[in-house]
């Protein structure tokens, strides 16, 4: 629930609670000396535009405020009030207000009765803040990855463009030495150039609102992410295998992360697998879900390594030592975008035999060709 | 017989030398523009064979050189250089690449180069598109 639910909410629960005609809650605003309309009940909205008033200029805000408890009041003989002060942790945050056209309505039991609702709303609305606050951040932060990586990669992608030129030869002729150098660049430009699209990854996903999920075949998905591997995987000699099933498995998501999942986990299972190896992608339909395992006989992942695997920028040891080039972003991204989707990642490895993961997404529906 | 010409318009000089050294070490003449008005200014002046854009700059700039070159309208200024061939420079994102074609697509040019550029890559599309 978000902050105007909350409120709103809280007004309506304390009428009915009471059985009275009318509610209103008041919040303080941050200096606290002023106190605004935030949320009414049985009265015209129009209230909610009222301007906000000092404190110092509503008797019965004020004193419940002061006093920390329950003020009751009886308007010449033609209406009560209630005035219960909103107080949480020990900081004031506003009042609430119960009307009734009954004079003489409102007594002791009723202020006691209050007492732990106004408490509660205290408390939903001090975390109805926070979540709002932690969401802005939330944006921010990704908003400033999505800036600083886009800054990084037209250097990095200039560098690579003239460092590939000298190499070539096209600027002119070069000796072993020059030829090392230079190579020795490009390759940290190239890893550069992947950690800064991983990261792209990254904050995108984190920018949920930019994805606007849809169903996705996740068949097609498997066949597109074989095809972009089977060059590297022929250069290693590997043997590939694709085991789909023969229904259309359609999941919910976006084409663009579906394929992303699927490319890091491909890539890890060819890249991590030695000369010779060989890797597999099924994809079944499992307990009413849709299950994609890639599988490989390659280098596997140490016991220790597993509790760290999808944390950002981890490689297990055995990864770092091999020649691949690796970010250790790419399952953390696996994962991030795996739940967003609803699905699950598993992984079972074994040290120098071989590892499979298995994603298990939701199933939107199947066609049966 | 004389030289071919490309024009490369691009507001990265270090992008600009990159391109002319793999170019010009081929035996094809180099003029370079560093914003769209200078770039469309300049194919005036020289009618060059090609033309180099990047996907970057077009998208972001006030004036699309490719739509003003293909402006299909007779009486357009740009009418006598409608057929240059035109080459883009486009970033792929890595899933980008498993697109069949850049979101560029929509912008009038004849080919497209990724970033960064592989020389003997450039040197093969330019081949094919200069005739």
């Amino acid at each position: 629930m978000d902050l105007p639910q909350v409120l709103s909410r809280l007004a309506e629960s304390a009428a009915i609670a009471l059985r009275a005609e009318a509610a209103s809650v008041y919040l303080l605003d941050d200096s606290g000396t002023h106190l605004s309309v935030a949320a009414v009940h049985g009265l015209p909205a129009e209230l909610l535009n009222r301007a906000p008033q000092p404190v110092q200029s509503c008797a019965l805000d004020r004193e419940a405020l002061t006093s920390q408890s329950t003020v009751i009041a009886d308007i010449q003989d033609s209406r009560a009030e209630l005035c219960v002060p909103l107080i949480h942790a020990g900081k004031p945050l506003g009042t609430l207000h119960i009307y009734s056209i009954q004079s003489a309505r409102f007594g002791e039991h009723d202020a006691t009765r209050l007492r732990p609702l106004a408490d509660l709303g205290a408390a939903a609305i001090a975390l109805a803040r926070r979540v709002t606050e932690l969401e802005i951040m939330e944006a921010r932060k990704a908003e400033f990855v999505h800036v600083a990586t886009h800054e990084l990669r037209s250097p990095v992608t200039v560098a690579q463009s003239l460092v590939r030129s000298v190499l070539k030869r096209y600027a002119s002729e070069l000796n072993d030495q020059q030829v090392e150098v230079f190579t020795r660049i490009s390759r940290r430009l190239d890893f550069l150039e992947s950690l800064v699209n991983d990261l792209l990854d990254l904050a995108a996903g984190k920018a949920s609102e930019l994805a606007e999920e849809r169903p996705v075949s996740l068949n097609a998905s498997v066949g597109r992410v074989m095809l972009l591997w089977q060059p590297r995987a022929e250069e290693k000699n590997q043997a590939m295998t694709l085991d789909l099933c023969r229904d259309q498995l359609v999941v919910r998501g976006t084409e663009e992360g579906l394929d992303r999942i699927l490319v890091n986990l491909v890539g890890n299972a060819v890249k991590y697998t030695p000369p010779g190896g060989s890797v597999t992608v099924s994809v079944q339909r499992v307990d009413g879900q849709a299950q994609v395992a890639v599988s490989d006989t390659g280098i596997g992942i140490p016991k220790e390594s597993l509790p760290h695997l999808f944390e950002e920028f981890y490689r297990a040891p055995n990864a770092k030592k091999m020649a691949e080039v690796g970010t250790g972003l790419g399952l953390s991204i696996v994962k991030d975008l795996v739940e967003r989707y609803g699905g699950r990642v598993q992984v079972q490895s074994t040290v120098g035999q071989g590892t499979t993961f298995t994603v298990t997404f939701p199933l939107l529906s199947a066609n049966t060709p | 017989m004389a030289n071919k010409r490309v024009l490369i318009v691009h507001d990265d000089p270090d992008m600009v030398t990159a391109l002319r050294l793999t170019l010009e070490s081929a035996g094809y003449e180099i003029s370079d523009a560093g914003t769209s008005q200078e770039g469309l200014q300049k194919v005036k002046e020289r009618a060059p064979d090609l033309v180099v854009l990047d996907a970057a700059l077009e998208t972001s700039a006030d004036l699309q050189v490719s739509l003003a070159l293909r402006n299909p309208a007779p009486q357009s200024p740009y009418a006598a250089y409608r057929h240059i061939p035109i080459l883009m420079l486009t970033a792929p994102h890595t899933a980008a690449s498993l697109r069949s074609g850049p979101e560029e697509a929509y912008l009038p040019v004849d080919d497209f180069v990724d970033k960064p550029i592989d020389p003997n890559v450039l040197l093969e599309k330019v081949r094919s598109l200069i005739l």
